[in-house]
């Protein structure tokens, strides 16, 4: 969407106006602020040391007035660092990395579709031609006992994948950060297809023998942005518990939420979903200041579940044989980008410079009250984050955000890579995009990241953290051995 | 006897290495021709253990994992090319695992053994209508719960011989060991036509061999017999194999000794013609052999390289002195064992190129058949945890006509000429043959009994 200005915008001159106008908005501060201590230097210069004693002397002040100003000096300092809310550091994540011996290349997937589904050749058809264009790659990986024909989805199963997963990235997280099982103040595990008794969040107590004082909440239920609805928890919990320690585990157990049938809009998820979980380490102390990743800048959470569309439209149900299943509506594309404008809109003014902010007014005002035919302006969001970590939900959602929010192809590379080396890992994708960006060498410090997700509800969280420290490569992850292969390019169409 | 082995569950294991999409690999003359055919392997080993059964199994099957990433053919798929030959497309598909779960130890197992019971140890799915979902190779882990383990291994004879399935056997256990395999899988084809100038094609030799033997295959009509068929398996020792070789030998003949094969084949050739009750002469009979080494082929090649040849006797013999009789048939054997050369061989492949083969038809419908399968190594197959296989059992499917023998080496004997035979048979020609005389001469073990 071009701005309210001539169409020229591919004129180079127009980009340097462009920039100009960007940098005077958003340092107008310190541009005023530099003439006028100019003068007033200038001006004490000019009057000379003693004009200057003689000018103090004839405020007559009193040991009574200078101490209570300094007294009200302290107080307004010491109300203003209490009231300040606690900075919550990433100190580090692991992602965990599935065996090889898990792979799923198309071939076997849509021979064991074949051979399972053999009364519905329609429905291996459709299979078929969603995975030729999900923008997945023949490294994504499923649970064992998908692999069975048929599979076998038991509880024991589940539990079994929940633990080698869960466990993995713990073990992973605690010899990164050198945490000490003792010292885990809070845990939050979310999950939201799988919540057996005891909950997931009492295994990981029950395995690491955590303290008996433990805060732990255990998140079901609340769809692909559970990750980051659990990072808002553990940054509420961070701030009321002062020197603590919180782990977040997302993870989504695919075990027993693999559809048996034949309807086709529940057998997409069957595609898309893949084994994966993050563990990450977050805390409030400022002695891990130093050696943290990573700060929390914002997080925003939307939810559109007030709209019965946007509700309906991931919905968990039976199928006309009794077997349940996820069902995707066609509109899901339309809400979630819905979703989005909303959290965009909360976001927005958080983030983005002023100098986009007094644009996005101005064409706002002018659209009200001048003409309401004006292209809205789409703030560029690319000058409030240097990375986007957007949730490999599927190709389409990627899509969809890079056209919305104006993205380069460099932008959404890490999400790209991860639904092609990963799958869609529901919640824990952010993660392995994160580590993307990391292995690749681009995190440096300063640096803000977005992470947005999307989720049944529907719902549309974003996170932003801003880089405590440049990342040098190589780094331990998921990504380790296969980072210098990527980028990949990803065909429209792969012919199975 | 009611079955005792159960199998547990069924799944796909696939290379721990993506493979490049659109790779091809055709497959020769010889592989096409064997179409029909499937192998179907039983290895049985003791285990230390250490290692809890269930454990056992999986780290066989991560090894697998690893080692199919060598083996691209094995976890293609069929697909006719545009003359519609087969061909496979190296698609990364996988090979069907089975586990499975038997009753008792693997000592008792093989103490009762026969080959129905045998066979339930190594799964096989015939093609399918549509072969691009079809796995042409099938592993199967079955588990002895006091003790033992058996991998069975059955493959399409499109793919493989029986030597390269042993080599895809030993493969897997040197991966499993931690080594580097030994000699690696190579596919090619077979080795290309030779120029022009090779000597002109004399027509007028009456011994056109292979060629005209593969012909009389293919033009007979397939008429196949619906008759029971049932497996022994018989081993004999480094001495009586001995003894078996200076029988076979003329008296005071100065020509080489006959090999083991030779000898062990005409004994079982002349005993069979008895059982069946052939007076004058012997039955139809054909071996089959390994070629590789003639070809030149690298140790490594996987295809099919094993012919089939006729045996016939040459006239004017004097077959009434029945000590001449085993005589005769070994060295008629080793006539036509060392008549097999390159320049013929490469005939042949030329021949069956030209005539577009349509490869409908089985090899084995009606002689005999005795095949040599000295060149397997399966002992050599040993596993991390496990240690030398204590059995091996090889079977070449479907059987018809008069039967198949194959004769393996026996490494659980001390020297190097023991050996092996399972003989396939119509069960009443099996009962006979387990009493025979001129065989119990030898004294061979029984190994497997005809089923009762």
């Amino acid at each position: 969407m071009p701005p309210i200005l001539p169409d020229f915008s591919s004129s180079v001159k127009l980009k340097y106006v462009k920039l100009g106008y960007q940098y005077l908005v958003n340092h107008i501060i310190t541009l005023t602020l530099i003439p006028i201590m100019i003068g007033v230097t200038i001006e004490l210069i000019r009057l000379g040391p003693n004009e200057i004693l003689n000018l103090w002397n004839s405020l007559n002040l009193n040991l009574v007035q200078i101490l209570c100003s300094s007294f009200l000096v302290i107080f307004i300092a010491t109300v203003y660092f209490m009231s300040k809310p606690r900075t919550i550091y990433l100190v580090d994540y692991a992602c965990f990395k599935p065996p090889v011996t898990c792979r799923v290349p198309f071939a076997t997937f849509m021979e064991h579709s074949r051979l399972i589904l053999k009364d519905n050749p329609k429905s291996v058809e459709f299979q078929m031609r969603i995975l030729e264009r999900s923008g997945l790659g023949e490294e994504t990986c499923l649970p064992p006992s998908i692999h069975y024909i048929p599979p076998k989805p038991t509880m024991e199963s589940a539990r079994g994948e929940a633990e080698l997963v869960i466990f993995s990235a713990m073990d992973s997280l605690f010899e990164k950060t050198g945490l000490k099982p003792k010292d885990i103040d809070i845990l939050i595990v979310n999950c939201s297809l799988f919540s057996p008794t005891p909950s997931l969040s009492a295994m990981v107590i029950n395995k690491y023998k955590l303290r008996s004082n433990i805060k732990s909440f255990n998140l079901s239920g609340m769809g692909c942005s559970a990750g980051l609805i659990s990072i808002d928890l553990a940054r509420d919990l961070l701030q009321v518990h002062p020197n603590s320690n919180a782990v977040v585990v997302s993870t989504e157990i695919i075990t027993p939420n693999y559809y048996q049938g034949k309807e086709r809009a529940m057998l997409l998820p069957n595609c898309l979903f893949r084994m994966g979980g993050a563990a990450i380490m977050l805390s409030n102390r400022t002695t891990e200041k130093r050696r943290s990743k990573y700060r929390l800048v914002h997080v925003v959470r939307t939810h559109k579940g007030g709209d019965d569309k946007a509700y309906k439209c991931v919905y968990e149900e039976e199928d006309r044989e009794g077997k349940v299943g996820i069902s995707l509506q066609k509109d899901l594309m339309a809400i979630a980008g819905e979703a989005l404008k909303s959290n965009i809109t909360t976001m927005g003014p958080l983030v983005l410079p002023a100098s986009e902010q007094l644009l996005f007014l101005i064409t706002l005002i002018g659209r009200k009250i001048f003409n309401p035919k004006w292209k809205p302006y789409i703030p560029d969001f690319k000058q409030a984050f240097e990375h986007f970590c957007i949730h490999a939900g599927g190709r389409a959602v990627i899509d969809e955000l890079q056209k919305n929010l104006q993205l380069s192809t460099e932008h959404v590379e890490a999400s790209r890579m991860t639904l092609h080396r990963f799958g869609n890992t529901s919640s824990s994708s952010l993660w392995y995009e994160l580590n993307y960006i990391e292995s690749k060498g681009r995190m440096k410090k300063g640096d803000r990241v977005w992470q947005i997700a999307f989720g049944s509800g529907f719902k549309c969280n974003s996170a932003v953290w801003k880089c405590n420290r440049s990342i040098k490569t190589p780094i331990d992850g998921p990504w380790a051995d296969c980072i210098d292969r990527y980028p990949v390019h990803i065909p429209e169409i792969v012919k199975l | 006897m009611a079955t005792t082995v159960n199998i547990v569950c069924k799944r796909t294991v696939v290379s721990t290495k993506a493979i490049e999409p659109g790779k091809y690999l055709p497959l020769s003359v010889l592989d096409r021709f064997m179409e029909k055919n499937h192998i179907r392997m039983v290895y049985y080993y003791q285990t230390s253990g250490e290692l809890e059964l269930g454990k056992l199994t999986k780290k066989l099957r991560e090894t697998l994992s690893e080692m199919l990433t060598h083996f691209p053919i094995v976890t293609g798929r069929l697909l006719r090319d545009d003359m519609g030959h087969w061909k496979i497309k190296c698609n990364d598909a996988g090979v069907r695992t089975l586990e499975a779960k038997a009753k008792g130890s693997v000592e008792e197992w093989l103490r009762n053994v026969d080959r129905e019971k045998e066979l339930e140890l190594v799964y096989w799915e015939d093609m399918l209508e549509k072969p691009y979902y079809w796995s042409t190779f099938y592993v199967q882990l079955t588990e002895f719960e006091e003790g033992g383990l058996a991998i069975g291994l059955s493959c399409t004879h499109l793919l493989a011989d029986p030597i390269c399935a042993t080599r895809f056997m030993k493969a897997w256990a040197d991966i499993s060991l931690g080594n580097k395999i030994t000699s690696p899988p190579i596919f090619h084809p077979l080795p290309p036509q030779r120029s022009q100038n090779k000597k002109p094609n004399n027509n007028s030799n009456p011994y056109m061999g292979l060629i005209s033997h593969y012909k009389s295959i293919i033009e007979k009509p397939i008429f196949v017999k619906e008759a029971k068929y049932t497996t022994i398996s018989m081993g004999f020792s480094h001495h009586m194999v001995q003894a078996c070789m200076s029988m076979a030998q003329f008296i005071g003949s100065s020509s080489p000794s006959p090999t083991p094969f030779d000898a062990l084949a005409g004994l079982f050739w002349v005993t069979l013609s008895k059982i069946k009750g052939i007076k004058n002469g012997f039955v139809d009979m054909s071996i089959c052999l390994d070629v590789r080494k003639i070809l030149g082929l690298d140790q490594g090649f996987f295809g099919n390289s094993m012919l089939y040849n006729k045996v016939h006797l040459e006239e004017n013999l004097n077959l009434d002195l029945t000590e001449n009789k085993f005589p005769q048939a070994t060295r008629a054997i080793r006539d036509v064992v060392a008549k097999i050369d390159n320049d013929e061989i490469m005939d042949l492949i030329e021949w069956l190129e030209n005539n577009d083969v349509n490869s409908s038809k089985m090899m084995n419908v009606h002689d005999l058949i005795i095949t040599s399968l000295e060149d397997v190594d399966p002992y050599l197959a040993m596993f991390q945890d496990m240690f030398k296989p204590i059995r091996f059992s090889c079977y070449i499917e479907p059987v018809f006509g008069e039967g198949h023998v194959l004769i393996l080496p026996n490494p659980l004997d001390e020297g190097p000429l023991g050996r092996v035979v399972m003989v396939t048979l119509e069960e009443e020609d099996a009962i006979k043959l387990c009493e025979d005389d001129f065989i119990l001469l030898f004294s061979p073990t029984i190994l497997m009994k005809c089923v009762k």
